[in-house]
């Protein structure tokens, strides 16, 4: 279990980086936090010729407050995330499900360019980028653009980018919300998750004014339901508000199976967090 | 005298070294330019094997051979894991496969290359056209008359069939008050050690001769083996186990790995290295379980059971391993069935088959494990039909204390163990009273929560009337202790055993230092060297702490006597009134002493204080032999709570009452039990290799074959038993327990948990997928009784 043959390059600008790949023509890979892309050239199942390492460029670590918005650099690290304060009083729901994130030792090396760019179906943060309707900004041959979330997860493994470029930071709006949860199962503590949803909550009065719900683990890329968002709205908030938000959230996600478990646990799985984060939701303020 | 170390909670003495990276296993060896080895394993599970070209491989950067077994045949004979068994096929073990492939992962060819990167690119290059034959994927379907065979001169894919009778069970379970009975089924599951197989063999060109630094509890074995096979006298051929870490098993018999690197060593009068991949290692060794057992139990109208019978289905795999042969796991499942219970007739009927699988292989519990799990599912099937607590029909029908020697129904002879004791002794810690109590509240707010007991008992430190595998020709009922005093006074013991993890070194050397006399830490044990003692077959099968602890015993008196000898003449007083203790001989109620030190020097060095024919070398060797070997037994009793909503187990209490007799270390015991118990919650909630029917491994790496990490395994209360056993010294063996126990404690409290629900636990592991799919099943009965 050794990696084919590859050239190394460890480029100290994103410009460089991006020349790498380009010069690489299609046959580049970039290399972040590495805990997922070495398993796979391990396995060979990945076999880049030209591996470009981003480890050596200094101003992609960064987590900062930039108006209503917060802005983190793609080599930033899921423990710099998990243990930022910022992060911890302005998007929540994130600090809350970064413990989630694999292990402690994984955590040190991860980073949040790797996993989005990685799009893992079961994967904490870019099921988060969708919740928070985050905006990542990428850099290629022709300088930079700006993705939404939604259009960045094509299917499983699969983003939208072009082989020659590179995440460079990501925007996530700070959300209003009196009450958030987030919930998820895996086999173990730090496993991929078997189903996951992250919910918030503004009330105007006792209803509900606005929600915000994502899921992950059961389809092949993780979801935004706008759909039971927009069902949810202008509702009236009474004890039954768990179980019709469980209800509508498993009868708009269609499960996938596979070898931890069928399409119906996931789906009863789903149901039953729903359920819980809708009533964690609802009982916290703030 | 009372002993100082032996029953002390002696810190272990290898820990320092393991735990700071000092360790030295198989793959630390830096022999001078080795070679490195990767194996072209198998993608097919069934197939002849057309054609292979190695053309473009060999021309290939940094290749020096590639290997097939075509290039090798001359270089060895096959080895037959022999059986005197009835009815039992045994397949040859090669190092490549030959003519044909019958597992995904058979190795087919090795490169060997300066690098093992490279080796790994020269893989690429070798073409292997295969004819598919037919996956046999499931025990079942390939005992078919029209299955494809995958051993064709065994003439059947049944490569062992055995049965074990006792009575008239027919006519005991038509008398029976209450028949419970289900079809059970324990799935297959990897020892996964932490270090996968791993083998360095270093050639001395002088001599013609190889040492193998090999990942193996059976050092003397595979010695013994390799030597039969390369025709290599043992003068020529040394094999020693450095650290290894862990087997449970899956270290414990012959790997075609091992005969090819000693091969290719002596071909190329080169040193190599090779160690497997964690792929390879989930898809190559030795492998557990996977049996299916059909069982029923009659008891009387007291709850006393009267009558058990069984048909075991073992899926063992594509080959037979050497030495256990595939008898070993589910040919114990039948002869261990019956258990610590005193059931008056038995039948149970194995058959061991063929499919397109690895081997399975000893591991962490042999065959009892299932064994237990039927049992124990039985006993609580038939004290719910009779109203009767789990606890209280166990009380009826455990061999009690007045009983033994006892002989259960399959024949084995347990020896006098505290059974009812460990029992009792569960109960009274877990509190079992006021669990009931708990239980009877958390129904009643719904709560799936549920107790289960599993008690068993073992052959440990098995002697030479009892065969380890039925019908093995080695034998496996004695081991060696050599113990010397140098000439500067220092103590070395040494012993065939291999500790992988046990904690050998530091056990050893305290029976040691008890007998002889010795500080403990002037004690050095070396183990698991072939060139240390004659002959010795390893660690396994619960044996290292009787075989060598007996052994150690005896030989550290025998020179414990020459001590006295010399210090008699030295301190010119009678032998009788001398004791030596801590390193030194003195003479009792007097401050008159010698060192070992300065015995050692008017032995051998100083020609003027002893006359010649008192200069007796201090050693001393002694071989020793239990003859038969002695019990253990232990009581489990889980506490778990099923959550409706996730479907998964929480473990809220787990407590282990055991009897291994008289303890040396209790923090060495302790450890077991708990590593024991660890592996057992994984047997019970978590590990499953899946293979597909075409024989593709589903669960290859560690994702999606799921261990219980420290989150997963409760604190758990272990309680001491302490009967002293009849070998050397009262010692029980204990490593394997904690593995056999809990997988039929855990199922039990599940079933116990979900039977408010109508539903029952009959196949391990308990996943929460297949807890959700029971759950299914009792809402779908449910609404069947809502509609009638």
């Amino acid at each position: 279990m050794k990696p084919a043959k590859f050239e190394y390059v460890a480029p100290a600008t994103v410009d460089a980086a991006v020349e790498a790949l380009r010069a690489a023509n299609g046959e580049g890979k970039v290399l972040a936090g590495g805990q997922s892309l070495l398993p796979l050239l391990n396995f060979r199942m990945t076999r880049p010729a030209v591996l470009v390492d981003l480890n050596g460029i200094k101003d992609l670590s960064f987590i900062e407050l930039r108006g209503d918005r917060v802005a983190i650099g793609a080599l930033t690290r899921h423990r710099e995330i998990e243990q930022s304060p910022l992060i911890g009083s302005k998007l929540p729901v994130m600090a809350a499900a970064m413990r989630y994130v694999a292990h402690l030792a994984i955590r040190n090396r991860g980073t949040i360019g790797g996993s989005l760019s990685h799009a893992d179906p079961a994967a904490e943060l870019p099921m988060l980028s969708l919740f928070y309707g985050a905006s990542l900004l990428v850099q290629g041959p022709s300088g930079r653009r700006t993705v939404a979330a939604e259009d960045f997860f094509v299917d499983a493994l699969t983003n939208c980018l072009e082989p020659e470029e590179i995440v460079v930071e990501i925007e996530f709006p700070i959300l209003q919300h009196d009450g958030w949860a987030f919930e998820e199962v895996a086999r173990r503590f730090g496993d991929f998750a078997l189903a996951s949803i992250a919910v918030s909550v503004r009330r105007r009065a006792s209803t509900i004014e606005d929600v915000r719900v994502a899921v992950m683990g059961v389809a092949d890329t993780p979801l935004r339901l706008k759909e039971v968002e927009a069902k949810l709205r202008d509702i009236a908030i009474d004890n039954q508000t768990p179980d019709r938000f469980s209800g509508l959230v498993t009868s708009c996600v269609s499960a996938n199976g596979d070898l931890h478990a069928s399409a119906e646990y996931r789906h009863h799985l789903l149901g039953r967090l729903a359920r819980r984060a809708m009533q964690t939701a609802l009982a916290t303020k703030g | 005298m009372r002993p100082r170390n032996v029953g002390a909670p002696i810190k272990r003495t290898e820990d320092p070294r393991l735990l700071t990276g000092r360790g030295e296993y198989s793959a630390d060896r830096k022999p001078d330019r080795p070679l490195h080895i990767a194996f072209l394993r198998s993608g097919q599970p069934h197939a002849r094997i057309a054609r292979i070209d190695t053309a473009a491989a060999q021309t290939s950067p940094g290749v020096v051979a590639v290997f097939t077994a075509e290039c090798i045949t001359g270089d060895f004979k096959p080895v037959i894991p022999f059986s005197r068994m009835p009815n039992y096929y045994a397949t040859p073990i090669v190092p490549l496969a030959t003519g044909k492939v019958r597992y995904v992962g058979e190795a087919v060819a090795a490169i060997i290359a300066t690098s093992r990167y490279l080796a790994e690119d020269a893989l690429e290059l070798i073409e292997v056209d295969y004819e598919p034959l037919g996956a046999l994927a499931r025990a079942e379907l390939a005992v078919a008359g029209d299955a494809a065979l995958l051993h064709e001169e065994a003439g059947t894919n049944v490569l062992i069939a055995r049965e074990f009778k006792k009575g008239d069970v027919a006519a005991d379970l038509k008398a029976a008050a209450v028949r419970v009975g289900g079809r059970f089924e324990m799935t297959r599951k990897a020892p996964l050690a932490m270090e996968p197989r791993s083998y360095t063999a270093e050639y001395d060109k002088r001599r013609d001769a190889i040492t193998l630094y090999t990942s193996s509890n059976i050092p003397g074995i595979v010695r013994d083996a390799i030597s039969e096979s390369l025709d290599l006298p043992g003068h020529r051929l040394r094999v020693v186990a450095p650290d290894v870490g862990g087997s449970f098993g899956s270290k414990g018999s012959l790997y075609p790995e091992e005969l090819l690197i000693c091969i290719a060593a002596r071909k190329l009068g080169r040193s190599l290295k090779w160690t497997a991949d964690r792929l390879e290692d989930v898809s190559s060794s030795s492998q557990a379980f996977a049996e299916i057992v059909d069982a029923e139990m009659g008891f009387d109208a007291n709850g006393v059971a009267t009558s058990l019978q069984a048909d075991v289905i073992g899926d063992v795999g594509a080959y037979s391993i050497y030495p256990w042969t595939c008898g070993l796991e589910p040919v114990q499942v039948v002869s261990f069935l019956p258990g610590p219970y005193k059931i008056a007739s038995y039948r149970g009927a194995v058959r061991g088959v063929a499919t397109c699988k690895p081997p399975t292989g000893p591991y962490r519990g042999v065959g009892r494990p299932i064994s237990t799990f039927v049992a124990e599912r039985l006993m609580d099937l038939g004290g719910k039909a009779l109203g009767l607590d789990p606890l209280e029909i166990r009380r009826r029908n455990l061999v009690r204390a007045e009983e033994f020697p006892y002989r259960i129904a399959s024949g084995i002879i347990w020896d006098k163990t505290g059974f009812v004791e460990c029992l009792d002794a569960a109960a009274e810690a877990a509190g079992y009273e006021h669990l009931r109590v708990q239980q009877a509240a958390a129904r009643k707010q719904g709560r799936l929560f549920g107790i289960g007991i599993a008690s068993y008992a073992e052959l440990t430190g098995i002697g030479s009337r009892i065969a380890v595998a039925p019908g093995m020709p080695i034998n496996t009922g004695s081991e060696t202790a050599k113990i010397n005093i140098d000439s500067t006074g220092g103590v070395t013991a040494a012993f065939g055993v291999a500790s992988h993890g046990q904690g050998l070194e530091t056990t050893l050397a305290q029976i040691v230092a008890d007998d002889l006399g010795a500080r403990f830490e002037d004690v050095r044990v070396i183990q698991g060297d072939s060139d240390e003692v004659p002959m010795s077959t390893g660690t396994y099968a619960s044996r290292s702490a009787v075989l060598g602890g007996g052994a150690a015993k005896h030989a550290s008196r025998i020179l414990q006597d020459k001590i006295k000898r010399v210090a008699s003449h030295l301190l010119e007083a009678n032998q009788d009134d001398i004791e030596v203790s801590d390193g030194k001989a003195a003479v009792i109620g007097t401050d008159r002493a010698v060192t070992f030190k300065q015995v050692a020097k008017a032995v051998y060095s100083d020609m003027k204080t002893l006359p010649v024919e008192a200069r007796e070398e201090l050693t001393a060797t002694y071989t020793y032999d239990p003859i038969n070997g002695t019990t253990a037994a232990a009581t489990h009793i889980a506490v778990v709570e099923v959550d409706p909503a996730t479907c998964f187990v929480k473990i809220l209490k787990y407590v282990v009452a055991e009897d291994c007799g008289r303890i040396i270390n209790p923090m060495i015991v302790d450890g077991q039990v708990h590593g024991g118990v660890a592996q057992g919650i994984g047997a019970a909630l978590f590990e499953e290799l899946i293979y597909d029917d075409d024989g593709q491994l589903l669960s290859a790496s560690l994702v999606d074959y799921v261990i219980p990490s420290a989150p997963e395994v409760p604190a758990m209360d272990v309680i001491h038993i302490e009967s002293e056993s009849a070998v050397a010294g009262g010692f029980r063996g204990m490593g394997e327990g904690g593995t056999i126990g809990a997988p039929a404690a855990i199922a039990n409290a599940i079933a116990d948990a979900l039977s408010p629900l109508g539903v029952d636990v009959s196949i391990l592991p308990m996943t929460p997928e297949r807890i959700f799919r029971l759950m299914e099943q009792a809402r779908f009965n449910a609404r069947g009784k809502a509609d009638e």
